[in-house]
């Protein structure tokens, strides 16, 4: 049952699903978006809600749960193979991340979608825009690794070329070039390092 | 849905894609909030009632009920089904007000036997055209979760198990025996705090 849309109605040319990409959202060139149904509960007003970076791909099971102050900044060469994304805070990720199925990345260990369960928020009012000095609550960086299942809760941050395999849950600082395995996770060095 | 006052998805349809009606044997409380049919697609218990959800009970999209013939599943009033999958062959018991996460797992079963030739018989009778009247039986054991539990992200809780009232479980925990009331439980295996 396809809806009459506004003019501006922004929609992909490919999509299954009739529910549109919000206004802020930004889709650099190149990248490819499995479907718009990855906002089924999206409630973000910041200036920029998701941007994602030329040729990175967002494939099929990605969402972006945000709430009215989440944020999620995608670079380029980016592969998200279908990650639940819940969060009122901005997580950030740096070019040629690899992020496999089933990983969640949250602010909480007993998520709920914001949209509907921070109703409260509508009342605050989104931050000036323009601002830059935003600090991630969790941050994946250059090429780094997410395996399968694994969880990223508030305060992971991941450093350069590390990975974390699949299935741990990670809520602090992995170092670059470092393996993070297990839950509670351990931390060890990778056998290959960038050269 | 006959005669409730529970809604699919958000009162207004985004497509015909997902909202036909519910088995009769899917029972729903007043005030109900199921995002996707989609979520019952699995659903292939016998009993009836082979689902039955309280007042007020919010199932979100990633939710799966993933029930055998034998299965039941019960959830108390304004509890909040974010992403569990309940792969069930006996019955699983989810108290009032309680909330669980993304991509959790509750399994009441094995749902294959551990014998290894009992395995290769149960492999046969579930290959495409088997015979499924030839499936060796498995253990199974029901799970009760009490009021006011709360399961973080990606927790799998195995067949048997009891959670107290209150309890928290960590994101990622494995939890194969019983949870006392309030405790908090992190870690695989997983380990009180």
């Amino acid at each position: 049952m396809m809806r009459n849309h506004p003019a501006d109605h922004r929609q992909l040319e490919h999509d299954w699903y009739d529910g549109g990409l919000p206004d802020n959202v930004r889709l650099d060139e190149g990248c490819w978006l499995h479907s718009s149904y990855a906002f089924l509960h999206y409630a973000s007003q910041r200036p920029c809600g998701v941007s994602i970076g030329k040729a990175s791909g967002i494939y099929r099971g990605t969402f972006f749960n945000l709430g009215l102050q989440g944020e999620v900044r995608i670079g380029h060469y980016c592969t998200l193979r279908g990650v639940i994304i819940n969060t009122n805070g901005l997580v950030d990720i740096d070019d040629y991340a690899l992020i496999a199925h089933q990983v969640v990345i949250s602010d909480a260990a007993s998520a709920i979608p914001p949209a509907r369960s921070n109703r409260k928020e509508s009342e605050v009012a989104p931050e000036a825009a323009g601002e830059t000095t935003r600090q991630p609550t969790i941050r994946i960086g250059r090429n780094a690794w997410i395996g399968c299942g694994a969880v990223l809760l508030a305060g992971a941050d991941i450093g350069m070329d590390a990975i974390v395999a699949a299935g741990s849950s990670v809520n602090g600082p992995v170092p670059a070039g470092t393996l993070a395995i297990g839950n509670p996770y351990q931390l060890r060095p990778l056998k290959q390092q960038r050269s | 849905m006959s005669g409730t006052s529970a809604t699919i998805g958000y009162g207004h349809l985004r497509g015909d894609w997902d909202y036909g009606d519910l088995p009769a044997s899917i029972h729903l409380g007043q005030g109900c909030w199921i995002e996707r049919r989609d979520s019952f697609e699995r659903c292939r218990s016998q009993r009836d009632p082979a689902v039955l959800l309280g007042n007020r009970v919010q199932v979100y999209t990633w939710a799966t009920f993933n029930l055998e013939p034998t299965g039941q599943v019960e959830v108390g009033e304004d509890s909040i089904l974010v992403g569990p999958v309940f792969m069930c062959a006996d019955r699983i018991q989810v108290g009032k007000r309680v909330v669980i996460s993304y991509q959790v797992t509750l399994a009441d079963s094995d749902f294959h036997p551990m014998d290894p030739l009992l395995r290769e018989q149960d492999a046969r009778a579930v290959a495409p055209g088997g015979d499924l009247s030839k499936r060796p039986p498995y253990q199974s054991a029901p799970i009760v979760i009490g009021d006011d539990v709360w399961i973080g992200i990606g927790a799998l809780i195995l067949k048997g198990v009891r959670i107290g009232a209150g309890a928290r479980i960590g994101a990622g925990a494995v939890i194969s025996r019983d949870v006392p009331a309030g405790c908090v439980m992190e870690g695989n295996p997983a380990r009180p705090q």
